[in-house]
C-alpha cells in the first residue's frame, strides 16, 4: 500500500495532479473493473447450479462442484473421456503449431536481421504485416478455398492426375493445422527478430572464423540469444492457438472438435453458461499452467513476454 | 550469411518459400472473387465477373454488422488509448519490484484465451447488473456495451506495449530541464511527453481500432443477440461460402495495400526532410514526380485508379458468357444422361442383379458411382420423391455441394470419377 503510495506521490511530483489522478484511475479501472473482478465472478460463477432467473439468489443457490465433475465423470458418475480429450488433443495440436511455428520463423527472423539489407528488408517487413491487416475470417476463409473438396488443391492434383479422389483435408485437419499456423506467424517472427538482432554480427563471424560449421553457429551462438525472443513467441502463439475459435469453427472437420467449441456450445447451444463458465477456468488453469511449466523448464522469465 | 556478401541462395529460396506461403492463400482467393463459379475455385474457370462484389453489398446482414462494428471500434479506440497510455507511464516509472507485478497483470489479458475473456465479462456485468436490480433491456446486458468493454481489456494492452517502446526511447532530462527553468510538471506532461508520444497515439489508435474490428473470439460471447461485421462474416462463412467472400478480401486487400503505400511515401519523405536532401533529389526537381511522391497526390492517384477499376468494373456484363457455360453444361449433361439411359438398358438386358440392387451402397461399382444413384439406376425408387430430377441430388443446388465441409456429406467418400466434377454449380446458374 505504501509502495503504491509512494509511486502516485511520484507521479505527482513529475507529471502533476491532474497527469497523476489520470494515471492512477485509468490503471486502477484497468486492472480491478476489466481485469481482476470479471476472472473472479467467472470463477465464481462456475461453482454455482444453472437456475432459473427467479432463483438466483434464493435457498437452491448454493456452490457446487458440479460442472466440474460433469467434466471428468459425466452424467453418471463413470469417467468419460470424450470432453478430456478433446481438451488433450487441443492442447496437442496448439503444441505442434507453435513448433512448426518456430521451424517456420527463426529462419526468416534470423534472414531479416541479418541478411537483408535495405530495401529488401523494407519490403519484407512490409510483406510480413500487410497479410495481417486481412480480416482472422477471410484468412480462414482463403484456406477453406485452397484445401476444400472442391478447393483449388483438389482441382489442381486431380488435374495433373496426381489423385483422382478428392482428398479429404478438411477432415484431415491439414487445413485447420495450416491455417493455425498461418494465422500467428506475425506474433512468432517479430520477438524473435527482436532478440536475434541484438545479437553482434562479429560473434557470427568470429565462429565461422574458428571453423564452426553453420548449425553449429547457430546452436551455439544464434539460438542462445534468440531464445527469449523464442519463448515469448512460443507463449504468444501456444495461448492463441489453444484459444481459437474462428479458425477451428471454420476449417474444422465434422468430427474434430477444438476446447473452446465445447465452451462455445455450452454458452450458446445448451444456454448453460455455469458449466460454460467452468469449462473455461479449466481451460484458462491448464494453458497459465502448462505456460509455467515450460518456462520453469527452459528458465525463462514472464516479463520477456511482449517485448 | 555476411551483409557484405549478399544473400546466399539458400537465404533467397528460403524468403520466396515463406512469403509464397504468407501471401499464396490471399492471391488465390483473390483471383476466385472473379470466377462466375458459385463456389470460390480456379478451376475450372467460368466466366470473369463483377457480380460477386454486387452480391457482398447487397448482404444487409454484414453491413448492418459493419456499422456496429464502426461503433464499438471507435468507443474502443477512445477508451483503450488513454488506459494503454496510462499503463505505460506507470510501468515505466514505477520501482522494479511493482513494474514487475504490475507488468504481469497487465500482460494477461494478451494471454488469456478470448473466449475466457468474453465469459468473465459478461458474467461480471451480469452479476453487477444484478446487483443494481437492471433488468435485461439495462446496459449490462447490452451486446454493444459489453463488447466494447470486453474488447478494452486486452486491447489496451496492445497500446501499452506500443507506448512502452516508445517511452523507452524518451530523454528524461527534457523534462528535467523544463523543471528547472520554471515550468510545473503539469506543463511538462502536455507540452514535452505528450506531444513526444504523439507518433505513438497515431499508431495505437490505429492498431486499436483493427483490433476491434477483427476480433472474433471475446466479441462473439459479448454481443449477445447482436452482430458486429467479423460474426457475421464469421457466421455467413460456417454457414455456406460464396465467392462474395472473396470480393471482401478484394476490397480489404486493396485498401491495405493503399494505405501500406501511401504510409511508406509519408516515411520516405519524412526521412528526405530530415536529411535535408529533398533541394538535390531529382524528384523534386520534376514537378509531376514531386507530386507523385507526396502522400496525399499518391493518395489521390490511388483513389483515382481505384474508381475507374469499380466503375470498370461494374459495367462488366459476364450474363453471355455464363448462359453459354449454362448451355455447354447442359448439353454434357444431355450427353451423360443418354449414356446413362443406354448403359441401364444394355444392364437391364444383360439382367445382372447387382445393378438395382446396390443403390444404396456407397462402393458403388459402376462407373457413375453414387452420382446418378437414387433416379438413374431405379427411376421408380422412393427414396428420391421429391426430386425429379434423373440425376437425383448430386445436382440439385446445393444438395451436396457448396459446403461440402460443413456437414458431413457423402461427396468426399464419392468414388465416382465424376464425382466432384459436377457439384456445386452444374444446374445452377448464378442467379445474380
Amino acid at each position: 500500500m505504501t509502495a503504491i503510495r509512494n509511486a502516485f506521490n511520484g507521479f505527482v511530483g513529475r507529471h502533476g495532479m491532474g497527469a497523476a489522478i489520470f494515471i492512477g484511475a485509468a490503471v486502477f479501472f484497468w486492472v480491478i473493473f476489466l481485469i481482476v473482478l470479471p476472472q473472479l465472478a467467472m470463477l465464481d460463477y462456475s461453482f454455482r447450479h444453472n437456475l432459473p432467473r427467479a432463483d438466483v439468489g434464493g435457498p437452491q443457490d448454493v456452490y457446487t462442484i458440479a460442472n466440474y465433475s460433469y467434466f471428468l465423470l459425466g452424467n453418471d458418475s463413470t469417467l468419460q473421456t470424450t470432453d478430456l480429450a478433446v481438451l488433450g488433443k487441443t492442447m496437442l495440436a496448439a503444441v505442434f503449431v507453435t513448433l512448426i511455428d518456430i521451424a517456420l520463423c527463426y529462419p526468416i527472423a534470423f534472414i531479416l536481421a541479418h541478411s537483408a539489407t535495405g530495401v529488401a528488408t523494407r519490403l519484407m517487413v512490409i510483406g510480413l504485416i500487410v497479410p495481417f491487416w486481412v480480416n482472422e475470417i477471410l484468412r480462414a476463409f482463403a484456406f477453406r478455398v485452397l484445401f476444400g473438396a472442391t478447393g483449388v488443391i483438389n482441382g489442381f492434383g486431380q488435374s495433373m492426375g496426381l489423385w483422382d479422389v478428392p482428398i479429404d483435408f478438411i477432415r484431415a485437419d491439414v487445413a485447420l493445422y495450416s491455417g493455425l499456423t498461418y494465422a500467428y506467424i506475425l506474433l512468432m517472427v517479430f520477438p524473435i527478430y527482436n532478440a536475434v538482432e541484438a545479437l553482434d554480427r562479429n560473434q557470427i563471424e568470429a565462429a565461422r572464423d574458428m571453423g564452426a560449421s553453420w548449425w553449429r553457429v547457430h546452436w551455439r551462438v544464434v539460438l542462445p540469444v534468440a531464445k527469449p525472443g523464442i519463448a515469448s513467441g512460443a507463449t504468444m502463439v501456444f495461448m492463441l492457438t489453444a484459444g481459437a475459435l474462428a479458425a477451428p469453427q471454420i476449417l474444422g472437420g465434422p468430427s474434430s472438435l477444438w476446447f473452446t467449441q465445447l465452451i462455445y456450445q455450452w454458452f450458446n447451444q445448451s444456454a448453460n453458461w455455469q458449466r460454460g463458465s467452468a469449462y473455461a477456468v479449466i481451460l484458462l488453469v491448464v494453458c497459465i499452467g502448462f505456460v509455467m511449466l515450460l518456462m520453469r523448464v527452459f528458465k525463462v522469465n514472464i516479463g520477456a513476454i511482449g517485448r | 550469411m555476411s551483409k557484405a556478401n549478399g544473400a546466399g541462395a539458400g537465404t533467397i529460396s528460403y524468403s520466396l518459400f515463406f512469403f509464397a506461403f504468407l501471401f499464396g492463400p490471399l492471391i488465390i482467393m483473390v483471383v476466385t472473387a472473379f470466377n462466375s463459379s458459385s463456389f470460390p475455385r480456379i478451376t475450372p474457370w467460368e466466366c470473369f465477373t463483377t457480380d460477386w462484389f454486387g452480391v457482398l453489398v447487397g448482404n444487409s446482414r454484414l453491413m448492418g454488422g459493419l456499422g456496429t462494428s464502426v461503433i464499438i471500434g471507435i468507443g474502443v479506440v477512445a477508451l483503450a488509448v488513454p488506459i494503454g497510455l496510462a499503463g505505460a507511464l506507470a510501468l515505466s516509472e514505477l520501482s522494479p519490484r511493482l513494474r514487475a507485478t504490475l507488468y504481469t497483470v497487465l500482460i494477461t489479458p494478451i494471454l488469456i484465451p478470448g473466449v475466457v475473456l468474453g465469459i468473465s465479462t459478461i458474467v461480471f456485468w451480469g452479476l453487477v447488473g444484478r446487483a443494481f436490480g437492471e433488468d435485461y433491456a439495462s446496459a449490462f446486458y447490452n451486446g454493444l456495451f459489453l463488447t466494447l468493454i470486453g474488447q478494452v481489456t486486452f486491447i489496451s494492452a496492445y497500446a501499452m506495449l506500443i507506448f512502452s517502446a516508445r517511452l523507452q526511447r524518451f530523454d528524461p532530462t527534457l523534462t528535467e530541464a523544463a523543471l528547472d527553468l520554471g515550468a510545473t510538471p503539469g506543463q511538462c506532461f502536455r507540452k514535452i511527453l505528450l506531444p513526444f508520444l504523439k507518433p505513438a497515439i497515431g499508431s495505437a489508435a490505429f492498431l486499436t481500432l483493427l483490433a476491434s474490428f477483427e476480433n472474433y473470439n471475446t466479441t462473439v460471447f459479448t454481443i449477445l443477440s447482436d452482430s458486429t461485421f467479423t460474426t457475421a462474416l464469421a457466421s455467413k462463412v460456417r454457414l455456406g461460402t460464396d465467392p462474395s467472400l472473396s470480393a471482401l478480401a478484394v476490397i480489404i486487400i486493396g485498401l491495405t495495400l493503399m494505405g501500406a503505400m501511401v504510409h511508406e511515401a509519408h516515411t520516405r519523405r519524412q526521412s528526405l526532410l530530415r536529411s535535408g536532401k529533398p533541394k538535390i533529389s531529382p524528384l523534386y526537381a520534376n514537378p509531376v514526380t514531386r507530386v507523385m511522391t507526396h502522400p496525399a497526390g499518391l493518395a489521390v492517384i490511388l483513389i483515382g485508379i481505384a474508381a475507374a477499376l469499380i466503375y470498370g468494373g461494374s459495367q462488366h456484363d459476364s450474363s453471355v458468357c455464363q448462359a453459354n457455360i449454362l448451355a455447354e453444361k447442359r448439353a454434357v449433361q444431355e450427353q451423360l444422361l443418354k449414356e446413362q439411359r443406354e448403359r441401364i438398358r444394355k444392364q437391364r438386358e444383360d439382367a445382372t442383379p447387382t445393378a438395382p440392387a446396390n443403390g444404396g451402397a456407397t462402393n458403388n461399382p459402376s462407373p457413375f458411382g453414387g452420382a446418378f444413384k437414387p433416379g438413374g439406376l431405379s427411376p421408380n425408387k422412393e427414396t428420391a420423391p421429391a426430386n425429379p430430377s434423373p440425376f437425383g441430388g448430386a445436382f440439385k443446388p446445393g444438395g451436396l455441394a457448396p459446403k461440402p465441409e460443413a456437414a458431413p456429406a457423402p461427396a468426399p467418400a464419392n468414388p465416382s470419377p465424376f464425382g466432384g466434377a459436377f457439384k456445386p454449380n452444374a444446374l445452377k446458374p448464378d442467379s445474380n
